[in-house]
């Protein structure tokens, strides 16, 4: 959906940008945690960045469980002024990859004749993380990430979560926790790793071409949103959260005051007004299982905007996405076997007034469905792997879709206007230590862009963009 | 040591007991700060500070009540004060070495002061025990022979002489009713292996054989 307004005279750059700017993972794995508790990882996480019930409890209580001595200060009436860990809540995480596409991309460098490039990417690092992650005061604490990701060369803001967060005690010993967060990526705040944000592929590759369709809630606003929520969650059972997302209806500088415009920079998809976002879960734990079912949803109104650098006015019509979505998650935390299985399925409906008065998209009304779903398997938290299928499908538009115009390279086109994908990503994986992992991913397409063969109209096929991924991961 | 629970564990609700009973708090703060004082004496406020603690962050596992669902922790809710104490002074001490221990209490209890761990342990104490379904019948009959009696052959005493005949925990020997079996059978492979060091038990586990310990266990769990 990105720059919808502007395609057709983007498209080179579009399809530039789409191969570079493969979604980037989320990546949640913070040792800070373990020495603020004490406790090791096996307590949050089946393997990270998997939560356990004891995760979850830990992050709606706002990531402030500490054991360690404090620097205090106490107010003569015993009010907590100050409660500061001697040692700070620092992180770090990098991850290092290889990515081997089965056909190579394209080499865009030279436009009118693009040759192949060249097949295997190492990525050294793909991702190198800072991490602020632990409590800040009493019932103040924060998942903060600065990112250094080498298909930009530069440091960005990441995943963020601030919380505020409380336990009253219920008649009866039932508890009532609640809590407020400040996040930037819809369902990052979230506590299931059903929902997108943590959700399976934990880690994937930057270096191949993903599918044009993808739901809004699913990953296509994180860090360019600013999102306000507060939460229940009773009885560490039901969950209920309610909240909004906004971003800076401007361009992307102000050129009366000089102050910065949206959170990307880019003035494109731009939230007009507050976006509400909803969720709703139930846990039910009983001897070695834990088995949640939830549902969850945004409406975004975005303006359009402009491509990068290319700001445009931002008003008038707006694009309006409706998600819906429900989500399970089912584990089994054994001593020797640990298993997972999760999935999503998101509904978005489309009303592209903007995009479509500008002509950039056909219909006025589209609507695309996701659904993800994956089996995790882990021996004694040393080896395991996990299994998951993806299917995206959705109405056609040649807007929304592209075909390859005359002359392009296709890959991320539609020949027949359709985001429709398919496929599975298998992945193995080692843990010599429990904040060290090592992966071998591959990913299969039977379906990508609407076609099986020669889906971009240039004769590729939706094979040619199998991928093996290998990666070392790891964080301190 | 004031009046304040010098626990650096999950700060739950320090100010709410502290605005209520203010006038209540500071005048313990004032009897305190004197030199006599009883370290294991508990205070209201302390009380209130390890109820919310016990509820808020140690139910997380345990079960509110200390009557965990989840039989890879223990059930905690009557269980014996004494036993009790021990055992967290031993996790802050860094003493327990059991695998569970280690990842998780070790940390749990590392700021927990003496005065705090009395009111877990007496809150915990008070607590009534869920009974839990019985199941395998000739198996917790074999079980109770064994607790009952003992293996002679084995050179196995019976282990009410010190859990009591009920399994209700006897001075500061634990109560064993109504613990999950899974967890039992945990702890008598952490006393086998001497991962968790207890001289008595280590001798008792190394003469059971796989099959007792599962037919032990079953029947503790399905003591009231």
């Amino acid at each position: 959906m990105m720059g919808a307004g502007a395609r057709g005279s983007y498209r080179v750059r579009a399809a530039t940008l789409a191969l570079l700017l493969a979604a980037t993972p989320a990546a949640f794995a913070v040792p800070s945690f373990a020495r603020q508790t004490g406790m090791a990882c096996e307590v949050c996480h089946t393997i990270y960045p998997e939560l356990t019930h004891f995760g979850r409890a830990f992050k709606a209580n706002g990531y402030v469980l500490d054991n360690l001595k404090q620097v205090r200060d106490v107010s003569a009436k015993r009010d907590e002024l100050l409660e500061l860990a001697q040692t700070p809540a620092l992180s770090i995480m990098a991850q290092v990859s290889y990515t081997q596409v089965k056909t190579p991309l394209p080499d865009l460098g030279l436009p009118d004749n693009p040759g192949l490039a060249q097949n295997g990417t190492a990525s050294f690092p793909q991702q190198l993380s800072l991490f602020y992650a632990g409590k800040i005061a009493p019932h103040f604490g924060a998942f903060f990430q600065i990112t250094y990701a080498n298909d930009s060369g530069t440091f960005g803001i990441d995943n963020t979560d601030l919380r505020f967060a409380d336990v009253y005690v219920l008649p009866n010993d039932q508890t009532l926790i609640y809590g407020v967060s400040l996040n930037n990526n819809p369902t990052v705040q979230d506590l299931w790793n059903s929902t997108p944000a943590f959700g399976f592929p934990y880690a994937a590759s930057n270096a191949t071409v993903s599918p044009l369709g993808g739901a809004q809630i699913d990953g296509a606003l994180g860090q360019q949103v600013a999102g306000l929520s507060v939460y229940a969650f009773w009885n560490e059972a039901l969950y209920a959260e309610i909240g909004g997302y906004r971003s800076a209806q401007q361009a992307s500088l102000n050129q009366l005051t000089g102050v910065a415009g949206p959170l990307d920079g880019t003035a494109s998809n731009v939230v007009r007004g507050l976006a509400p976002y909803w969720r709703l879960a139930y846990e039910h734990n009983w001897d070695r299982h834990s088995l949640e079912v939830g549902l969850y949803g945004s409406d975004f109104k975005l303006l359009p905007g402009g491509a990068p650098g290319s700001p445009v006015p931002l008003q008038g019509p707006v694009n309006r996405f409706k998600d819906v979505a429900q989500d399970v998650q089912y584990q089994f935390i054994g001593e020797t076997n640990l298993l997972t299985i999760a999935g999503t399925r998101i509904h978005e409906s489309m009303n592209l007034d903007a995009s479509f008065a500008a002509e950039a998209v056909a219909n006025a009304s589209n609507d695309l469905t996701t659904t993800r779903l994956w089996a995790t398997y882990y021996h004694r938290r040393r080896i395991g792997g996990t299994l998951g299928f993806f299917a995206t499908n959705g109405s056609t538009d040649s807007g929304l879709y592209p075909a390859a115009a005359p002359g392009d390279p296709g890959v991320i086109t539609s020949a027949s206007s359709s985001p429709d994908t398919r496929g599975w990503t298998a992945e193995v994986n080692y843990l010599p230590w429990l904040n060290t992992k090592l992966s071998a991913q591959y990913t299969k397409y039977t379906k990508f862009n609407g076609g099986s063969t020669n889906y971009d109209g240039v004769g590729r096929d939706a094979s040619a963009n199998d991928t093996w991924y290998l990666l070392l991961w790891f964080s301190y | 040591m004031h009046g304040v629970p010098a626990s650096g564990s999950y700060q739950v609700g320090r100010q709410r007991p502290a605005s209520r009973f203010a006038p209540l708090a500071a005048l313990l703060a004032l009897g305190l700060s004197a030199a006599a004082v009883h370290a294991d004496e508990t205070d209201v406020f302390t009380q209130r500070y390890a109820h919310r603690l016990a509820v808020g962050t140690c139910g997380i596992c345990h079960g509110a009540q200390g009557n965990s669902t989840q039989p890879k922790f223990p059930r905690l809710a009557g269980q014996n004060a004494n036993y009790l104490v021990t055992q967290l002074k031993a996790f802050r001490d860094q003493a327990r070495g059991d695998p569970d221990a280690i990842s998780y209490m070790w940390g749990m209890a590392r700021e927990l002061d003496d005065k705090t761990i009395s009111a877990l342990a007496a809150y915990y104490a008070t607590q009534k025990p869920v009974p839990v379904r019985r199941r395998d019948l000739a198996l917790i009959a074999r079980g109770k022979e064994i607790y009952e009696h003992g293996i002679e052959s084995a050179g196995v005493p019976a282990c009410n002489a010190c859990h009591g005949p009920d399994a209700h925990g006897l001075a500061d020997f634990p109560r064993l009713a109504s613990q999950h079996a899974q967890y039992v059978l945990k702890q008598l492979a952490s006393f086998q292996s001497n991962m968790r060091d207890v001289a008595v038990m280590h001798g008792i586990a190394q003469s059971l054989r796989e099959s007792d310990m599962q037919a032990v266990a079953a029947f503790l769990q399905a003591q009231p």
